[in-house]
């Protein structure tokens, strides 16, 4: 028995480090067979010409009112559903596909994730030529990013052309938008404490009180070119910059920020989305964002055609309804609606869009400098 | 130790006699388990590898640059070792002790154990963290308010790397427990006993010969434990950055969020964590494989009993009671305690007074929650299930057997537990995108997704579980002219049930958890309750989040008790 096993081992070896192998060489094939895994280049998904569901875009969108309705709702009802990718939360699209459902005999398939998530994915899938969803609805920052890829659809119509410019991008449509503005624990500031303007969360007497979010470097890029472009230097912007980071308490997730806040964690956050603090105070909560510290810097969330839709009629209905009778069903989840019809309760505040464009093209350079100011107030290299 | 299998003569000529040879089932069990944890393992390390060493240009060290580069980055490592060692020292000694004492000592109160060892690992991350700042913040901390009057203002500060740690580690702990509970199942007590016999202290047969004859399984937790601390990130995220305090898991999410995600630095970090982790397994292969020491299941028949304690089992009663209220009552209280408000707030006659069960009844009008329930049963009793009885085989080549290449199965099924779960998902996307068979899309993607990532705790709990089995039991069996997979399944699995129940437990719970991967690959239909979790967190319902915790906690206690019931009647039974 000492002398057998070597023998026999080396026998019982043979095929499993063969099998070791297969699998190995089977991974390599499998993933070999679509070149590089992460190449970036995006890759034509449309090589020749306009696509089936391009062309009927291109047809529908020259069409107007009911006439563009009567064309669609038909066409849409025949091919049944519906792909939908989205960000948007679910208590809000929940209440959205409802509704769409019960007007229109469309089934709604839905895929909902972060904004991030929802860019991966369709990338990803288109890559592979996939044809997963039809539509699209996320933030500004990852439409851009879609539209670059060149995987969005032109859209155009009435409805789009009352969305205002800075929601009217090549690719995608503004459906609603976010609202940053700072917000307080009401026990723990007093209306005449309340923050009046963003130079004020620089105030000393916040420090260690004010909360400050993780990843709203856009929030940041865009009050930045908002303070240079009323003439202020890189150096005063940077000290005010400091002056909120200095004992700012940092958080991860708007949410989170929200609950702390009302818990009296800390008393000021500094960006939080206005829906998510009037949520927490419609409920009861101490919690006030209001009057709007203004600026009030608005984060567009838009809607994109897929070029590869399976069911581009149904996409183009979903599209045109979010943006008309979507729109008052976003009002009533709270949100702020891209096209304001009747009486405005933003009429009189100042609001200025994210700097999509900035941000999609020095994005990395905001998030490492907004990642330098939180991180410890420390100097920023002015440009 | 593999011995001549009366099925396969040794007959070196011909093709039928090697056919014969090749297709014993043996051979082909061997040859699947090896195919499938090695494809597993390569499909997200292949992507990870290319990603972080080739861009468009070629070969890049870029990542490295990116991700290494950072000014902070001493302290970040520093602050990370710190962490990951503090919560892994942590979690493996009250892991070890709660496990000791509760498989050898007749110490009171054994059924708070069960609780207090498992509760931790259901609660999701997010939520036992917030509990913990709603308990120990400076701030608003109901301890600290508690405690006010004798210690003055802000006496805990869970802020701090020592309160991430002490969070982390009793988080972590029941990783431990699981191990330890059953390593010292497995063990003979006359070794005890005969220490005892000879004039030796309790705490010296402790020290001496308890603890020796377990270092499989602690050296095994010690890898888990640290590699797990330096990836967490909910942690972290919500506890260390108040004050500013950055771990390397934040590097990652910051090169992740950019678009395209810089995988190459994210690959460059992961890859710094695959070297730890390659050393910590050859460690652990070292410690375990170099004698019979760790053997204590052997072909003496005996039965663990429990020690007596003596003077100091009311003293132990007393330590478990505190420990089961730290780390289970207390958090658990205040997820019950915010499930039934409209908004968080302290405790006053107000808050009572606003208590309903609206949120519960909430979470029964969320239209996908059946499915959701029922998606992630099915994933986590099947992920476990696929992945024990793959480890059971797995573990039995890389102890046993004398297959050359065999540690390369050990390596291999360790390599995920370093990929973040973005990038499995995908790599796991990636591939399946473009298989000819339909899998993207489907449940089973997510099936897939789970095996890998969980398989490496499901070779720790197996290999360390193999290491106490004498191969003399195996040799027996097969000189009594027993097939290999009679065997297997008559005389090993028996004996390593007590660790394949306690790693699919663990599978099954942290099964429920898994977001990052599977946010990515589901599909409608395919909701699982990790997503609805992170939807309401999302919805900022945070109220509704807590009553969905109080729900899982619920659910998987029961499954948990269910499974152990079943398995102590496979297994090794106590007195």
């Amino acid at each position: 028995m000492n002398t057998a096993p070597p023998l026999l081992a080396r026998r019982a070896g043979g095929p499993a480090k063969r099998a070791v192998a297969t699998g190995s060489a089977l991974v390599l094939l499998l993933a070999g067979c679509g070149g590089s895994p992460t190449a970036t280049a995006p890759q034509a998904t449309t090589a020749g010409g306009p696509t089936a569901a391009e062309k009927l875009y291109a047809e529908v969108n020259g069409m107007t009112g009911q006439q563009r309705r009567d064309k669609l709702v038909p066409l849409a009802e025949k091919e049944g559903t519906l792909d939908l990718y989205t960000s948007m939360t679910s208590d809000v699209v929940d209440v959205v596909i409802k509704a769409f459902e019960d007007q229109y005999n469309v089934t709604v398939n839905l895929y909902r994730a972060g904004s991030e998530t929802v860019l991966q994915r369709v990338v990803q899938e288109q890559k592979a030529h996939y044809q997963g969803n039809d539509v699209v609805e996320t933030n500004a920052t990852e439409l851009f990013d879609l539209n670059t890829e060149g995987v969005l659809a032109t859209y155009d119509g009435e409805r789009r052309r009352m969305v205002p410019e800075a929601g009217r991008q090549e690719g995608w449509t503004a459906t609603r938008f976010n609202l940053f503005a700072p917000s307080w624990n009401t026990k723990l500031v007093t209306p005449e404490q309340a923050p009046k303007t963003w130079e004020d969360l620089a105030d000393p007497k916040w420090d260690g009180k004010l909360s400050m979010e993780l990843s709203d470097s856009d929030w940041y890029l865009t009050l930045y070119g908002y303070w240079k472009k009323q003439g202020k230097t890189d150096d005063e912007i940077n000290k005010i910059f400091e002056g909120m980071a200095k004992g700012a308490k940092v958080v991860k997730g708007h949410t989170v920020q929200g609950q702390l806040l009302s818990a009296g964690q800390f008393a000021v956050a500094a960006s939080n989305y206005s829906y998510i603090v009037g949520q927490a105070k419609a409920k009861g909560a101490p919690v006030d964002y209001l009057p709007y510290v203004e600026p009030v810097i608005a984060r567009p969330n838009g809607i994109g055609l897929m070029k590869t839709a399976k069911h581009p009629a149904a996409a183009m209905l979903f599209t045109d309804w979010l943006l008309q009778e979507g729109q008052a069903l976003l009002v009533k989840q709270g949100l702020t609606p891209a096209i304001v019809e009747g009486d405005d309760p933003l009429k009189d505040v100042e609001i200025i869009p994210i700097d999509v464009e900035e941000l999609t093209k020095n994005g990395d350079e905001w998030n490492k400098r907004y990642d330098q100011v939180i991180s410890n107030g420390e100097q920023v290299d002015g440009n | 130790m593999i011995t001549a299998s009366p099925t396969a003569p040794a007959r070196e000529r011909a093709m039928p006699g090697w056919l014969r040879r090749v297709a014993t089932p043996k051979t082909l069990i061997i040859v699947v388990v090896a195919g499938l944890i090695g494809y597993l393992a390569l499909v997200p390390l292949y992507y990870l590898i290319w990603g972080t060493f080739f861009d468009a240009n070629g070969f890049t060290m870029g990542g490295f640059a990116r991700a290494y580069g950072d000014p902070r980055v001493g302290g970040m490592i520093g602050n990370s070792l710190w962490f990951a060692i503090g919560a892994a020292v942590l979690s493996l000694a009250v892991g070890t002790a709660l496990a000791y004492l509760n498989v050898r000592t007749d110490v009171p109160f054994k059924g708070l154990f069960f609780a207090a060892s498992i509760i931790p690992l259901i609660i999701p991350g997010i939520l036992y963290t917030i509990a913990w700042i709603f308990l120990a913040s400076p701030d608003i901390g109901l301890l600290n308010k508690v405690i006010e009057p004798i210690f003055g203002p802000g006496f805990f500060d869970v802020f701090t790397v020592w309160g991430m740690v002490w969070v982390e580690g009793l988080h972590l702990s029941p990783i431990v427990f699981l191990l330890m509970v059953a390593a010292f199942r497995s063990m003979d007590p006359s070794l005890e006993e005969s220490a005892l016999m000879s004039g030796a202290s309790r705490w010296q047969v402790f020290r001496r010969v308890t603890m020796p004859l377990t270092r499989p399984a602690i050296v095994a937790a010690v890898l888990i434990m640290v590699v797990r601390s330096l990836e967490s990130f909910e942690v972290p995220a919500l506890l260390g950055l108040q004050n500013g305090i950055y771990v390397f898991t934040s590097r990652i999410y910051f090169v992740l969020r950019t678009y395209p995600p810089d995988l190459a630095a994210a690959g460059a970090l992961a890859v710094g964590l695959l070297v730890l982790a390659v050393i910590g397994v050859a460690i652990s292969n070292l410690v375990g494989r170099s004698s019979k020491n760790y053997q204590t299941v052997t072909g003496k028949g005996f039965r663990p009993r429990p020690m007596e304690l003596g003077k100091w089992r009311p003293v132990m009663g007393g330590a478990i009671v505190v420990y089961f209220f730290l780390t289970v009552v207390g958090p658990l209280l205040v997820l019950l305690y915010t499930s039934l408000l409209k908004f968080y707030q302290a405790p006053s006659t107000e808050a009572f007074a606003s208590m309903s069960l609206d949120n519960y009844s909430e979470l029964f009008h969320i239209s996908a929650a059946t499915t959701a329930l029922k998606n992630s049963l099915l994933l986590g009793v099947g992920s476990a299930t696929l992945v024990m009885a793959l480890m059971a085989v797995g573990a039995w080549m890389v102890v046993r057997s004398r297959i050359p290449g065999r540690q390369l199965v050990d390596y291999f099924s360790f390599t995920p537990l370093v990929v973040p779960g973005l990038v499995l998902g995908l790599a796991l996307s990636f591939v399946y995108l473009r298989s000819p068979v339909p899998i993207y899309g489907t449940i089973f993607i997510l099936l897939i997704a789970y095996c890998t990532r969980y398989m490496p705790y499901g070779m720790r709990y197996a290999v360390t579980s193999m290491h106490q089995i004498s191969s003399e039991l195996e040799e027996s069996a097969q000189v009594s002219g027993a097939s290999w997979w009679q065997t297997f399944r008559r005389v090993l699995l028996p004996l390593l049930s007590p660790g394949l129940l306690a790693g699919w437990i663990y599978i099954l719970v942290v099964s429920f958890r898994e977001l990052s991967s599977s946010i990515l690959l589901y599909s409608p239909g395919n909701e699982v309750l990790s997503i609805l979790i992170f939807e309401q967190y999302e919805n900022g319902q945070f109220t509704v989040l807590a009553a969905l915790g109080v729900v899982m906690v619920l659910t998987l206690a029961v499954l948990v008790v269910i499974a152990y019931k079943l398995g102590a009647k496979v297994g090794l039974r106590q007195d």
